[in-house]
Parts: structure tokens; sequence; C-alpha cells
């Protein structure tokens, strides 16, 4: 295991000069990587971090564009990312579209994308697994879960966007139809807490407005949608094929100085699940509820690539049963009120080096809300905890 | 004479412009308003007003001279801009700005690439450029 990353950061400071590669005729390429280590105190973050240090947190990832003319531009992008029982390394297609411009009319644009596409979820969505793109090692789990993060990750569709400037500020707008790609472990068992059967995506729509006043000292963003899926039962499952929809909204706001960033995002999603059938584990799941996700970071920047933030986030799976006392006492199952919410106060430094970042941070959460149950079960997990994360992050 | 001395350095400050935004020089026009400025330099926008592509050269993000255009042409923080490519490069909506090494290679380029726009220190006479004006 050591050998594979070592080899794995050989590989990356062999590359280390690269920078942005063109490729002539309107051809480019990046690409980024990323190696964590992870101590908890208990709990399981990215491999069996309660028992020493986990090293199985790694991403690695590259792009291609193309832009034959200044209507058109291809885009694609591959990436693997290694993080606990859930994620395995399987290179994976992370976008992959054509984008056309319909209208450049000095200000105005506007245009059209067809393929796979990021979903622009929040401020950090499209770009959440390119490290050095992140406000922290990891993302705010709130808003970001990683747990959910299938649902809003990318997913087949079409989009419509545009772009406006002004003397004041700038707005930029995207509204995709789309197929969400959440045939995922995780994903099933954060729905139903078990793993039997999986989840197919359905038509669904999600749609983004972002205001920037000059210089983006200030941007304000909000993110609207629907996803919606069908369940699949597997073999000895209690569970009917049901179906369940999630309206979502996330609220973005964030100030921007010389020295300092001010970030805050606020979100609440309904679970609305249908048809899963007259089992007691059915009847939970079609109890609906809305979850509640917010998190603010302030962000300082020290010079010579020196920056820390602190950040406190907060995730409620019930916005009706924050402390998840209700949810213990009617489960189907005896599980405990503490995987029903999340705060965290986390702190971080990082120090950018020419195309490195090497960052450092520390989290003490309350909660498990967000822990995958595929690497730390249910029952086994304790609520109050500390995480430390070192990450090293190269790009080009 | 104090007051003289502070008007005149105030007027000097208003108009000291220490970094020209420079153009290919197939570019048309004479000046840019700063939003397209912006625009362009934050690959939201990819073509000049006659249809014909942009291409965008920029300095290293450490170099003076690219955080003395930032502030003093497009009143922007050099951190928002490097934001701003990764936000699109990395998500496939744009590509990045052209990075140069030096001012020689910044004027070298723009000056052979058509629709080209970068910015130096100071254009020298006979660079074989044309400067743009951000309004």
């Amino acid at each position: 295991m050591l050998n594979r990353v070592a080899l794995f950061l050989a590989c990356a400071l062999a590359l280390s000069t690269a920078e942005a590669i063109e490729l002539g005729d309107g051809v480019q390429a990046h690409g980024f990587l990323s190696q964590s280590l992870v101590y908890t105190s208990g709990n399981r973050v990215g491999g069996n971090s309660d028992d020493g240090l986990a090293i199985d947190m790694r991403e690695i990832g590259g792009n291609l564009s193309w832009r034959p003319n200044a209507d058109w531009l291809l885009s694609g992008q591959v990436l693997a990312r290694w993080a606990g029982e859930s994620d395995g390394g399987d290179l994976r297609l992370d976008y992959g579209f054509i984008d056309r411009t319909l209208l450049a009319d000095g200000d105005t644009s506007v245009g059209l994308r067809l393929g796979k596409i990021k979903n622009p979820y929040g401020f950090y969505n499209t770009t959440r697994d390119v490290a050095h793109t992140r406000p922290g090692i990891i993302m705010p789990q709130s808003i970001y879960m990683d747990r959910a993060r299938n649902f809003w990750l990318a997913a087949p569709g079409v989009s419509l966007y545009g772009n406006h400037e002004n003397p004041g500020g700038n707005l930029s707008w995207q509204v995709s139809a789309l197929q969400p790609e959440v045939d995922d472990p995780d994903l099933t068992y954060f729905m139903t807490g078990k793993n039997f059967g999986r989840f197919a995506g359905e038509h669904s729509w999600l749609g983004q407005a972002m205001l920037e006043t000059v210089g983006g000292r200030w941007r304000a963003g909000l993110s609207l949608g629907q996803m919606a899926m069908q369940y699949r039962p597997g073999a000895g499952d209690d569970l009917e094929p049901g179906d369940t929809r999630l309206p979502t909204w996330v609220l973005s706001v964030e100030h921007n100085m010389e020295f300092w960033s001010l970030t805050a995002e606020y979100g609440q999603t309904k679970v609305l699940s249908r048809n899963y059938g007259a089992t007691p584990h059915a009847i939970s799941i079609e109890q609906d509820n809305t979850t509640e996700a917010w998190y603010v970071q302030a962000t300082r920047r020290m010079g010579n690539g020196w920056q820390g933030f602190l950040r406190y986030d907060v995730f409620y799976f019930d916005k009706k049963d924050r402390d998840g006392t209700s949810f213990a006492a009617s489960s189907a199952y005896t599980l405990p009120a503490r995987m029903r919410f999340a705060k965290d106060w986390s702190f971080g430094v990082r120090r950018d080096v020419g195309r490195w970042a090497w960052s450092g941070e520390w989290h003490h959460v309350d909660g498990t809300a967000w822990l995958s149950p595929t690497d730390t079960p249910t029952r086994a997990s304790v609520r109050k905890w500390d995480l430390l994360l070192l990450q090293g992050a190269w790009y080009f | 004479m104090r007051l003289y001395g502070w008007f005149l350095l105030m007027i000097f400050s208003l108009h000291a412009v220490a970094v020209d935004v420079v153009v290919n020089r197939g570019v048309p026009g004479t000046s840019l308003a700063q939003a397209s400025a912006r625009a362009l330099f934050g690959m939201r926008l990819t073509k000049w007003p006659d249809g014909r592509p942009v291409q965008i050269f920029v300095l290293p993000d450490g170099h003076p001279v690219h955080a003395a255009m930032c502030k003093e042409q497009l009143n922007i923080y050099p951190y928002q801009l490097r934001q701003a490519w990764d936000r699109l490069v990395y998500s496939g909506l744009a590509q990045a700005p052209i990075e140069v090494s030096t001012e020689e290679e910044m004027i070298s380029r723009v000056a052979t690439t058509p629709g080209a726009l970068g910015y130096v220190r100071k254009v020298k006479p006979n660079d074989p450029v044309k400067v743009f004006y951000v309004e």
C-alpha cells in the first residue's frame, strides 16, 4: 500500500513543473491529483482511520477541451477517486459535453450544452473532486455531503445557460434537464438505511442563478431543482419499487476582500417517498422530512501563499427533529439519534507553492449524519469525534 | 504649496496606469469597457464584438504586473481571477488563458496571435501591439 502511495507521489513530483498544456489548434489539457492522510479519534473516514493513519484518500484526473472556433467547445474529464469503502478508484467520466454558443451580443451570451454536465449546486459542487478548488480538504459536508454526492455530482442531460455583464456586475444562469446517476451503494444506504436494492435516475431538473457585484466583491446565488429517482429492490428486500423526489434549494453568499473571504450557504431538501410498500421499514421511509444544511466560513489570506480558515457546518436530516430523538424512538431498527445530525467545527491552513497546495485541517464533530455506513457501521459509531486531515494536491 | 503638491499627487494617481492592456493589431477599436475587460479576462466572454475569437494571455499569478493589472485595470483581486478560472476549467465550461512567463514573451505572443488580449507594464514605442484603454 505504501509503495502505491510512494509511486503516486513520485509520478506527481516528476510532473510538477508542468503547466496547462496547449496542444495547438484550440486544444488544452489540464490535470490534478491529491493524496490525503486521515486520522480520526473514533469512526472511520477514508479507510481505517480509527486504527491509525488512513492513506486511502486520493484523487487523480485529467481533462481535454477543444475550441474549434468561438462558438463551439468540446470538453471531457476523467477521474479516479479513492475514499474508503465507498469509492475504490474506478476510472469514470466526470463530464463530457458539447457546448454551442447561440448568442454572443457584446456583453450578453447564451448557449446550450449537451452531454454529461457537472451539476451547478451551490458555489463548489462542479469542481468538488478537484482538491485545490475546494474550500478545505473535505467539502462542507452539510451542503456537499459525500454520502449523497451522486444526487448532485454530474448527470447526462441538456443545459441552457447565459451570462450578462453590466457596469455594476454580472449575472450568470443555467437551467438543466437531467437524469441523475444514483446507482450507488452509499446512496442506497443514505435513503433506505440498508443496501439491498439500487436507485435509478428519473427526469429531473436543476437551475442556478449567480449574481456578482463589480469584481466579485459580493457573490450571491440560488440553486433550485428537483431530483427524481426510482427504487429497484434487491433480493430479500422488504421494500417495493418506490419513487423518491427531492425538491431542493441552496442559497449561497460570499463577500470577498483582499485578505478575507466570508462564505455562507444554506439549503433545504425535501425527501418525498411513495410506493415503497407496507412493511414498517417502508412506512418509515415514506415519512416525509426536510433536511436542513448550512455552514459559514471565514478564510484569511496571509501572504506568501499561506491561508487559513474557520468553519462551522451543520446538517439535520429532519429540521423538525434536529436532535434525532423522535427518529430514534420510532425507528423500526432501533437506530441511534446521533445519525440524524452533524455539527462540525473545523479550522485549517493551506500553503500554495507554485502548482502545489499543502493543507492540514482539524474537525471536531458532534453527530454522525455524514459518515458513510459502508465505512462506519451505524451502531459502531461514536457521537463526538475528531478528524485530522493532511493533504498534498497538485494541478496543471 | 503643500496643498498644490497633494493636488498634483491626486491628479497623478488618478491617471497613473502602471499597466497597459494590449491587443493584437488586427483587433478593431481603441478601448474596452471595464465590465467587458473583466468578462474577457474572466473567460466568460470568448468573442470580440465583431465575432472574432479572443485569445487571452496572462503572466503567472505571483507576477507583480499580473497583480497590478488585476487591481488597476479590472478592479479585482488576483485570487478571484484564479478561482473563477479554476471553476470553469475543471468543470469544462471554458478554457484557461495561456500563461506566458515574461513580458517579452507576452508582447511577441500577442503580436503574432489573431484576436489576442494581454498586458504589460509599459508598452515601448516600437512594440508590435496596440494599447487598449480600459474605461
